[in-house]
């Protein structure tokens, strides 16, 4: 059984779209689709095209991680959460761009295609997951699968206005990921609607013998405490039940820790210059004091108005170690993908140059030709937080505020269980801004510096410190671009955060670009 | 005045069935690239699994080695670029390594010596580059196999005591049916840290040495170094931090690397793999898996069965020997214990070893020999209460094993027991004594004219050749009385 509702126009309509827009490393056209595996019928994705981010194995399919050096790798097998989706009758149509080995908050670091975002395609998607955010967006696929490690789920999701779903780590598989940072990412879900994002959500998550991280499935169904199992959107209105209360950050303390994220990560890139004070920072530091976008915290307002109507009491929290999440954040995601990227040599697999003296000089010219500035910048990074003599003073010490700002966010929603008082979730922004530009004077707004870039994940990273689960979804239209707002939940909590952003999303339905027709039930 | 110091650090290839992070086959010799995986070959989003097989084989050994295990344990990533490791890093374990302060002891020119251990930790093999010509080729069913790491502190003084603890080590992990402890196939490796120093004032400047695939290797690359660092501090010189190869072709060690260009391996935890929770559970199901060990094994055949140490060292050298040993003196119920205990440990020793080599039976397969422990203690039982003769015994022992069949049986087939009937002995007497009347009127003489020694000779003569004349089947002891009392009886008719 298909679901598509509509079939006629669709090859055309696909095609017109990613003209402009470029979701796609890899597609497939509708003829081409494989069949629905059997025996998924009931499922809710059954017959579903989707689209599967292009770190993320699919057998037959390339798996390319945006990057030069495996431009023409196949993939030998099949990532775990991909083949429960198969399972359960969804049909993978095409590989979606993004940035280099997750490396990168607007796809524009893949080095073998642009995508654009389908609001304004003069503006970025996002990243790292852009090409699955801008497909469902544009409505190529109903859903599509994203990897999120600092935010690479949620960040697209929010220029692009789709639901963006990272669950909590553990909950779902990593095996038949290409690993970035292994400790921080997971596999998530980027779609159309809040109930989507949940369905593929319920399919791909759960134990896998093949991925020890994997954490046996104690979903907490219900909500607000409560045993049922809640599927409708409605069920979480006061109805003589315990208060429902939503934490949110103020303004000023929004302001705040952008401003300390930027003072944080510029210390950060200087240490990595071996200076105290580089040349640059301070020119990067005035332009990141304005870096909160007006519009963002307009739709944080919207969004926070919004749940007040719900009958959601509000209560501003503060969270001092927000402020320490973007340094601690790349610390470790550097020193684990130095790691991680270790394995991309030439000798087994990947592109690698005509000849080589030796081994090691076979090595170093693939790695050189292979990698953009971007992964390479983060691999010396990496390195260098890992040198012996150094990791006290780096990696080490950013563990240890790992487990700080882990303990920080879990007694905000520990609180709830003994005194029935605290908070279910919070919200907070995605992003310091909508989806930014590409230059500096020319159309669709200014370019965002790589450096500012990396400041601005401080809303989206420390949810991947604590390996919490959060969810994406769009708050309002702001100048005609989407805002994003995000739910943080205690673990495995997703039902949860899923109820609440359906809650919203049923009284401001998802926004769609210009030309977006719906395919897809 | 000098005092050397002696680590060594030795890796053993576990044998498991599959490799300790995918479920590739762990097998040698096959053809090149056919035991791997997406995992072993380090393909990008692939994850190790655990393989608990080979886990519980590193805890075991850690035990044996009295280490302790703690009650947390993980694994590390072990950071640096070479074309046969396939991720260019090596899961390993660094912090807190599965087997913690322990220590084996080993027998030394009859002392007993306890070398401390370090530590025991788990990780994974690379795979094997091989240069041919102008290629460099690679085969990764090596990769991913599981290996431990066993690590001692600088408790050794002499290569000779670096040979014996690796070859007491050998002998621990194959009676644990852990390793096969092949040095020459590098399922059992060595390195060894070695320094030099005044005597009393510590270690000195260590030296690490490679390429050890030999127990003997170890004794004389060691003995070498030390002796050359000797030179060098007798000559006023300083000892250099690096690491040297064994030459093997030239005896001698010869500088590899030094220690500017040791490597930073950048270690972190993995966090592929989490954390192990170790609980009195699983310590106890370990300690539950513990046999008894070699040497605790040849104390206890010394003192309970009276063997000599060397007996017990050759009989103790292979499990499966050791216990086929005591199965023999199990089954054995003519003689008493320690009796039949050194009676098979001669066995064992001579002609059953004489046998096995001559066959090609392994000490290790002695358990699947078609010659049982019970047909063994049948021939030891059979020359203890006399009803064979040592000759006998020996065709018997190679009847049984060539026709596969119990020596009881051809014994009683062939009617080889001892002739003990006085009648049947004076006939074979009679009959020698006839054909050798020479000897016998000789013999008679000489012990009349009181020359003893002339009478012992003839008479043995004749001991012999009555034996021969019953095919070896006459007891020779009752015979000589036999041919005596005729011998004394002679000189009375000459009377």
């Amino acid at each position: 059984m298909s679901r598509s509702v509509d079939k006629d126009g669709f090859p055309a309509y696909v095609s017109a779209w990613e003209d402009r827009i470029g979701a796609f490393l890899e597609l497939l056209e509708p003829g081409q689709w494989p069949a629905a595996q059997t025996g998924g019928e009931s499922s809710p994705v059954a017959g579903l095209p989707c689209g599967v981010k292009d770190n993320i194995a699919v057998e037959g399919f390339g798996l390319t991680c945006g990057s030069k050096l495996l431009k023409d790798f196949r993939a030998t097998y099949t990532a775990t959460a991909v083949k429960r989706l198969e399972a359960a009758g969804a049909r993978v149509i095409g590989k979606t761009n993004m940035d280099e080995f997750g490396m990168g908050s607007s796809t524009d670091n893949s080095a073998l295609k642009r995508t654009n975002n389908p609001w304004d395609t003069s503006r970025v998607a996002g990243g790292s997951s852009g090409g699955s955010a801008a497909a469902v967006a544009a409505g190529l696929v109903p859903f599509a699968l994203g990897s999120d490690t600092g935010g690479s789920v949620r960040q697209p999701a929010a220029f692009c206005g789709v639901v963006g779903l990272k669950p909590t780590y553990g909950a779902v598989s990593r095996f038949g990921l290409v690993a970035y940072a292994s400790s921080l990412e997971s596999i998530g879900v980027l779609a159309d609607s809040v109930s989507r994002a949940r369905d593929v959500f319920r399919i791909i998550q759960g134990e896998d013998p093949l991925d020890e991280t994997t954490i046996a499935s104690r979903i907490v169904h219900g909500v607000h405490g409560g045993a049922a199992d809640s599927t409708s959107p409605g069920s979480t209105k006061n109805a003589g039940g315990p208060e429902k209360i939503l934490a949110v950050l103020d303004p000023v303390s929004l302001a705040e820790a952008v401003g300390s994220a930027v003072r944080g990560a510029a210390a950060l890139e200087n240490a990595g210059r071996g200076a105290e004070t580089g040349p640059g920072s301070a020119g990067a530091e005035a332009q990141l004091i304005n870096l909160l976008e007006k519009e963002v915290l307009q739709g944080y307002s919207k969004a926070i108005e919004g749940f007040k109507a719900l009958g959601y009491r509000i209560q501003e929290i503060v969270i001092p170690s927000l402020a320490y999440s973007v340094p601690v954040y790349y610390t470790i995601a550097t020193a684990e993908a130095s790691a991680n990227l270790a394995r991309f040599d030439g000798i087994r697999y990947g592109k690698r140059p005509e000849w080589a003296e030796n081994p090691e000089d076979l090595i170093d010219k693939t790695r050189a030709m292979g990698f953009g500035p971007e992964v390479k910048l983060r691999i010396l990074l990496g390195t260098f937080v890992l040198r012996s003599g150094f990791q006290d003073r780096y990696y080490l010490r950013a563990q240890r505020l790992r487990k700080r700002i882990t303990s920080e966010f879990l007694s905000l929603f520990s609180a709830k269980e003994g005194s029935k008082e605290g908070p279910s979730a919070l919200l907070m922004p995605v992003f310091p801004t909508r989806a930014f530009g590409r230059s500096e004077n020319g159309l669709g707004g200014p370019a965002l510096s790589a450096f500012a870039q990396k400041a601005a994940d401080i809303f989206t990273c420390p949810a991947n410190l604590a390996g919490l689960p959060a969810i994406a979804f769009p708050a309002s239209v702001e100048g005609g671009l989407p805002v994003g707002v995000q739910l943080l939940g205690a673990p495995f909590s997703e039902e949860l955060l899923c109820s609440i952003a359906a809650e919203y999303e049923a009284e401001h339905p998802i926004p769609h670009p210009e030309g977006f027709q719906s395919f897809w039930r | 005045m000098y005092q050397s110091f002696i680590g060594l650090e030795i890796h053993i290839h576990l044998l498991t069935d599959t490799k300790v992070f995918c479920s590739c086959k762990a097998a040698f010799g096959s053809e090149p690239n056919t035991n791997v995986c997406p995992v072993c070959l380090g393909h990008p989003g692939v994850l190790p699994a655990l393989n608990k097989a080979a886990f519980d084989m590193g805890a075991l050994v850690a035990r044996a080695l009295n280490c302790s295990i703690p009650d947390r344990t993980w694994f590390e990533r072990k950071q640096y670029f070479y074309p046969d490791m396939p991720k260019n890093y090596q899961i390993s374990q660094f912090a807190s390594p599965l087997g913690q302060q322990g220590y084996m002891d080993m027998v030394i020119r009859g002392q007993k010596k306890r070398v401390r251990i370090k530590e025991c930790h788990l990780e994974e093999d690379a795979g094997k580059m091989i240069h041919a010509g102008t290629v460099s080729l690679i085969d990764y069913n090596r990769a991913g196999t599981a290996l431990l790491e066993i690590v001692t502190e600088p408790d050794l003084e002499t290569g000779a005591e670096a040979e014996a603890f690796i070859q007491q080590l050998r002998r621990l992990v194959r009676f644990l049916r852990v390793c096969d402890g092949n040095m020459e196939e590098g399922s059992l490796r060595a390195d060894a840290n070695v320094s030099v120093n005044l005597r009393g004032a510590g270690l000195g400047r260590k030296v690490e040495i490679k390429n050890l695939n030999s127990s003997r290797f170890v004794r004389l690359a060691l003995d070498y170094e030390i002796e050359r660092q000797k030179e060098v501090l007798d000559a006023g010189g300083v000892v250099k931090q690096e690491t040297r190869l064994w030459n093997e072709n030239r005896d001698q060690t010869e500088s590899m690397r030094s220690k500017e260009d040791s490597h930073d391996y950048r270690f972190f935890p993995e966090p592929d793999l989490p954390v192990l929770e170790i609980d009195e559970a699983y310590r106890s199901e370990i300690q539950g898996r513990l046999m008894e060990l070699p040497l605790d094994r040849m104390e206890r055949f010394v003192r309970d069965y009276g063997l000599s140490l060397e007996q017990a060292d050759y009989i103790c050298e292979e499990r499966a020997l050791a216990d086929y040993f005591e199965a023999v003196v199990q089954a054995i119920e003519a003689l008493p214990k320690e009796e039949a205990a050194r009676r098979v440990a001669l066995w064992l020793a001579a002609d059953v070893k004489r046998v096995m080599n001559r066959d090609g039976v392994g000490a290790d397969g002695i358990g699947q020999w078609s010659f049982s422990p019970r047909r063994l203690a049948q021939i030891v039982e059979l020359l203890g209460r006399g009803a064979i003769s040592g000759k006998i015994a020996k065709q018997v022992l190679e009847l049984s094993v060539s026709e596969d069949r119990d020596p009881l049986a051809i014994v009683q087939e062939r009617g080889w027991q001892l002739i003990q009937d006085p009648e049947l002995i004076n006939r074979y007497v009679q009959i020698v004594c006839e054909r050798e009347a020479g000897s016998f009127d000789e013999a008679a003489a000489a012990r009349e004219g009181g020359n003893l020694k002339r009478f012992e000779t003839l008479s043995a003569y004749l001991v012999g050749k009555v034996l021969a004349e019953s095919q070896g089947r006459c007891d020779a002891l009752l015979v000589k009385e036999h041919i005596e009392k005729k011998i004394g009886e002679a000189k009375k008719c000459a009377c």
